[in-house]
């Protein structure tokens, strides 16, 4: 692998957060689930990041362990390093005897409707980290609040600001957690599946104002998604995740024209299209997951790859990186593979 | 790296379509049984409950003593005491005559017995007569007597013989010096005796302790009744009353639940399944009898049935449980009836052109069984504990019936002397409970996945 | 919010006209006259209780008669005790019940909330463990055996230091008053710790701590603002009937501690069938409790923004 990432030219800058190696385990009832196994990625500033993968592939268990919001115990980080412009972060966010959480890097999930505490004021919950981070007072950090909700497009913001979680709708729920978010003004925001749960409609709106508010902050968003065309429409990066690792990661061009991993390929198969020339029948990837208590001993994907081989059973495949930072882990891309890959990166062509 | 080799790379068959669910399906009741048995705590609770129905149902089949037959040799005797007894003579009456000589001061005139202690004394110094006490703990500096048993305004009698309710163990007696006014002075004499079991023979035969005809002497050894659980303080076996107590404990506790379980069930569902104007009345109704103050009105009621003689109180209580204790399986049941209402089988049911008894009983009843069932569960031990706390306030079961809350109220007035007739009732109520708590805590657990659905 | 308290004081009035009639019929349908049982009703008093009552007028009349006597406040004559007023018997003696009432739930309220929220917080330690057993241990050992064995500690505690500080028996100053709410208060206190675990437990893997912790708030803070208020809310709800369970419960206590409350008044009466006086105190508790449900209602309309707001 090293041979093919020294032809890599590496970026300028220094990355805003740099992952490697994360291990991530929890103990359950069954035995040890291994939910991360060695993920590693980076992410500059102003950029946006997507992490792509189905249910229970490991994304959200990933960045929360980052942030430490799963529970430890049963949760456990076995190994791994994760690097705030340098300063490692992971297991204390702290830096400097601050916590980072809400000050460097802000999150927003997936259920608004319960991830705002319902006996607090929407006001007061944008105002916590103010007070908590920046030393506002209560009424400075209330002020805040309002024009934070007036910048995340809340109409009668001084009003809203004073009611309740249950007085609001889904859509403006996700937009006071944003405003909540980015109220420090935070280097990085992590989107864990922000639209989800809300109407197509909204979905695109919260979707705009995330591009909107990066543009003008220059913040980094991390997006943990399942929904490729959310992926198409906000990422420069995408990383696609199965089975608790990266399986491919590259530009959003990179992914999606020249995908390189046979699961990518099933999930865009998997995805309606409105482009008359590449309309296609939607093919379902057969099969589920496989059991992490029991980590396959090779490729995690293989009893469900159309290109499996015995060396798939075996052996976990290494990155083989292709085109610049674009790589994927797939025995194909090995130089001894007798199928080959172009018969993955231009499937679309030759259709 | 590992050395790969060209045939590392051969295609093999993708095995999507095998992966399938491997786990066998199982119904609802299957599997909550199944993670009911996965916790210790309710298993363990499970076997309890069981345990202590075979108390009630058979024990009294293998335990075959009478609850109410007094065996006035042993009275308020703890369990595993010594039940050797020794056979004498008759009981004969006594002059004073000391069969012991050659002592002064208060002493024994013949060696101490459950029949008699027989006691002589020579005049105390100043006395104008004397006053005899008994006590289970020594006089001591504070000059506790204990309880009095006779009195002598002379001189003349020096001798007493105690027949009060002796029992086995040690005793305090105390003569004490009376003044001209028959007030009792400073100047005591005590002696401490110890008393041991006797019976005669005839007695021995009528309490079937030796068979007809059997060749005694006095001064043989032979045992008394087994208790194995001791005595209360009318001398009745305490394992026999305890299975006795039981019974109406478990019955009322059980029998109660059930009942308004049932009555709470049907009126709750046709509450729910009507709707609008009647269920609202209903429902009302419901809430009205939620507040009624509960003890009062349990007190209340039982006043109202007239207990007549003869009678034990267990059926009044019974009723005066279900009257009451109602409303919450009613509200409950009605709520999951509206929720499963909206559910899409239903009107795929009705659709299908079924009727309203048919959906009640096909439909929406087995799905709230589970709740149902976790509400009996946790509504026994509130019965049996209100049952105890009745019994225990003299306002439950009437004596002789035993029960184990009315065996707790006789059993705290003898606490400080034989602690055990308070400790086995108290221990199985606690115990009782304890069990079904547990297990509705279990009981809740396995049903959880279902029950946070409707909530 | 006023508009909801009228609405509960309303309801309030009328389910205590239910249990007004209710305690009249069953009280009514006790077998056999009340004044013709063998006992010495003088005629004194049998004369007071006809105008009173009527009482050899129709039961309906008798009725309306009591109803009209309740609504000024009038619960009637004793029958055993000549010419006294119940009122007077309930203000001589229910202070007494509502003194060790309220320390009995403050006691289980604080312990509860604080010991929930301890088991929640050491789930699965030492802490949590040994609260857990003495929880089980509150919950199924009857009120009168731990009436009945603290009062055995206290004789012995008394003794073995030779004081009174703790009395084991009697009413008149806060030293007799703890050890009775105490033990009134520990089966309630047993049943909130309980639920107050489930509840917090509930929110420390809720959504919204999850956010708070997202945001860096820091622990104490989480406790104090996110995970306290909303864990109380359930505990609340249930603090009605609790109310009631201790007032009720409070019997066995006054008996045990002869403590000379409008409980052990009550079964003296029910014993001695002083009917006036059993409907006087039972219709009495039974507003009490009404009147405390909505008490507790309307501060959980405080605490719980959604019901305020409705």
């Amino acid at each position: 692998m090293s041979q093919v990432a020294s032809a890599v030219q590496p970026q300028a800058e220094e990355p805003l957060l740099q992952v490697e190696d994360l291990v991530v385990e929890f103990d359950t009832y069954g035995g040890t689930v291994q939910a991360v196994r060695g993920v590693g990625f980076s992410v500059h500033s102003g950029k946006t990041l997507a992490i792509v993968g189905e249910s229970g592939c490991g994304k959200s268990v990933m960045v929360q362990s980052i942030m430490r919001l799963i529970p430890m115990p049963p949760g456990r980080i076995m190994a791994g390093s994760a690097k705030l412009r340098g300063t490692e972060i992971l297991g204390a966010n702290i830096i400097d005897g601050k916590d980072i959480r809400g000050s460097e890097i802000g999150m927003i999930f997936q259920d608004p409707m319960t991830s705002l505490n319902p006996t607090m004021t929407i006001g007061d919950q944008i105002a916590e980290p103010l007070q908590v981070h920046r030393g506002y007072s209560y009424r400075q950090a209330f002020k805040r609040a309002i024009e934070l909700l007036e910048m995340t497009r809340i109409p009668e913001a001084a009003k809203r600001a004073r009611q309740y979680p249950f007085e609001f709708s889904g859509g403006m729920l996700q937009r006071a957690m944003i405003a909540m978010a980015i109220s420090c003004k935070p280097a990085i925001l992590i989107a864990d599946e922000p639209s989800t749960a809300l109407d197509v409609t909204i979905q695109a709106q919260i979707l705009d104002l995330l591009k909107e508010l990066q543009s003008e902050t220059g913040m980094a968003i991390i997006l943990i998604t399942h929904d490729l065309g959310v992926v198409a429409r906000m990422a420069d990066e995408v990383a696609v995740m199965y089975a608790g690792k990266i399986v491919e990661h590259g530009t959003v061009d990179d992914v999606f024209y020249r995908s390189a991993h046979p699961y990518t390929v099933g999930l865009r198969e998997a995805m309606p299209t409105n482009d008359p020339a590449r309309q296609h029948k939607l093919e379902p990837i057969q099969g589920s997951p496989p059991d992490l208590f029991a980590p396959p001993a090779g490729c995690g994907y293989c009893p469900r790859c159309p290109h499996a081989m015995k060396v798939c059973e075996q052996s976990q495949p290494e990155r083989f990186y292709l085109l610049g930072e674009h790589f994927s882990r797939c025995w194909l891309h090995h130089p001894m593979s007798p199928q080959k890959p172009e018969s993955l990166y231009f499937k679309d062509a030759q259709q | 790296m590992i050395e790969l080799t060209r045939n590392d790379f051969d295609p093999i068959k993708s095995k999507a379509e095998t992966q399938g669910e491997l786990r066998p399906s199982l119904s609802y009741w299957q599997d909550a049984w199944r993670r009911l048995k996965a916790n210790k705590r309710a298993l363990v609770s499970l076997y309890l409950v069981i345990f202590l129905l075979l108390f009630a149902i058979v024990g009294p089949w293998v335990w075959r003593v009478d609850p109410a037959l007094q065996d006035l040799d042993q009275v308020g005797q703890a369990p595993g005491v010594d039940r050797r007894a020794v056979i004498i003579d008759e009981y004969a009456p006594w002059d004073g005559e000391s069969a012991i000589s050659g002592f002064s001061g208060l002493r024994l005139s013949a060696a101490a017995t459950t029949q008699a202690v027989r006691l002589n004394w020579d005049v105390l110094e100043g006395a104008n007569g004397h006053r005899v006490y008994r006590n289970l703990f020594p006089v001591g500096p504070e000059l506790a007597f204990g309880i009095p048993i006779a009195e002598f305004f002379d001189n003349e009698t020096l001798f007493f013989e105690d027949r009060l309710d002796v029992q086995p163990g040690t005793y305090f007696y105390s003569i004490v010096a009376l003044d001209l006014q028959s007030k009792i002075t400073s100047t005591y004499e005590s002696i401490t005796v110890s008393v041991t079991r006797v019976t005669t023979l005839a007695e021995a035969i009528e309490n079937k302790l030796v068979p007809e005809g059997a060749f005694l002497q006095s001064g043989d050894e032979i045992l008394l009744a087994l208790h194995p659980l001791g005595t209360d303080y009318l001398g009745r076996d305490m394992l026999a009353r305890l299975m006795a107590g039981a019974q109406v404990s478990l019955f009322i506790g059980i029998g109660a639940p059930f009942l308004f379980v049932l009555f709470g069930v049907t009126f709750g569902s046709i509450a729910g399944y009507i709707g609008g104007r009647a269920d609202q009345i209903m429902m009302r109704f419901a809430d009205f009898v939620v507040a009624l103050p509960f003890l009062l009105f349990m007190i209340l009621f039982k006043i109202s049935f007239g207990i007549g003689p003869g009678e034990s109180g267990v059926f009044p209580m019974l009723v005066a449980l279900v009257i009451l204790m109602w409303p919450a399986t009613a509200r409950l049941v009605r709520g999951q009836i509206l929720q499963i209402r909206e559910q899409g089988y239903i009107a795929a049911s009705q659709l299908l052109g079924a009727r309203p008894g048919y959906l009640i009983l096909r439909h929406m009843l087995p799905n709230t069984m589970g709740v149902v069932l976790v509400t009996l569960t946790f509504a026994i031990p509130s019965a049996i504990f209100t049952e105890a706390f009745l019994s225990f306030i003299g306002m439950g079961v009437v004596p002789p019936t035993p029960s184990w809350g009315s065996m707790s109220n006789e059993g705290i007035k003898y606490m400080l002397i034989s602690p055990h007739e308070l400790i086995f009732p108290a221990l199985l109520i606690s115990i009782t409970v304890l069990a079904f708590n547990l297990l509705g805590d279990g009981l809740r657990d396995a049903l959880d996945s279902r029950m946070r659905n409707f909530e | 919010m006023w508009g909801y308290i009228f609405k509960r004081l309303v309801q309030g009035i009328i389910t205590v006209w239910f249990i007004a009639t209710a305690t009249f019929f069953a009280m009514h349908s006790v077998p056999g006259d009340p004044l013709l049982n063998d006992r010495a009703v003088t005629p004194q008093m049998r004369a007071n209780l006809e105008a009173k009552y009527g009482l050899d007028k129709p039961v309906l009349t008798q009725y309306f008669v009591y109803l009209g006597n309740l609504s000024r406040g009038d619960f009637g004559i004793s029958f055993t005790q000549e010419n006294r007023q119940v009122n007077d018997i309930i203000r001589q003696h229910f202070p007494v019940s509502a003194i060790l009432g309220v320390l009995a739930v403050v006691f289980a309220a604080a312990g509860g909330v604080l010991f929930g929220a301890l088991t929640a917080l050491y789930r699965n330690r030492l802490p949590d463990y040994i609260i857990m057993f003495l929880v089980i241990l509150g919950i199924s050992v009857p009120s009168f055996v731990l009436a009945a064995l603290s009062q055995l500690a206290l004789v012995n505690l008394n003794s073995l230091f030779a004081t009174n500080i703790l009395p084991v028996a009697g009413w008149g100053t806060i030293r007799h008053m703890l050890v009775p709410a105490l033990v009134l208060g520990l089966g309630t206190m047993a049943y909130l710790t309980r639920l107050m675990r489930s509840s917090m437990l509930e929110i420390i893997n809720s959504d919204y701590v999850r956010t708070a912790r997202a945001k860096g708030v820091p622990p104490a803070r989480i406790f104090a603002r996110h995970q306290l208020r909303n864990a109380i809310l359930p505990v609340v709800t249930v603090l009605g009937p609790a109310i009631a369970a201790i007032t009720t419960g409070g019997f066995v206590v006054e008996l045990v501690f002869a403590i000379p409350g409008l409980g052990r008044y009550f079964v003296e009466a029910v014993q001695q069938l002083d009917y006036t006086v059993i409907m006087g105190t039972t219709v009495f508790y039974g507003a009490f409790l009404v009147f405390m449900v909505i008490v507790v209602d309307v501060i959980y309309g405080f605490i719980d923004p959604k019901v305020r707001l409705e």
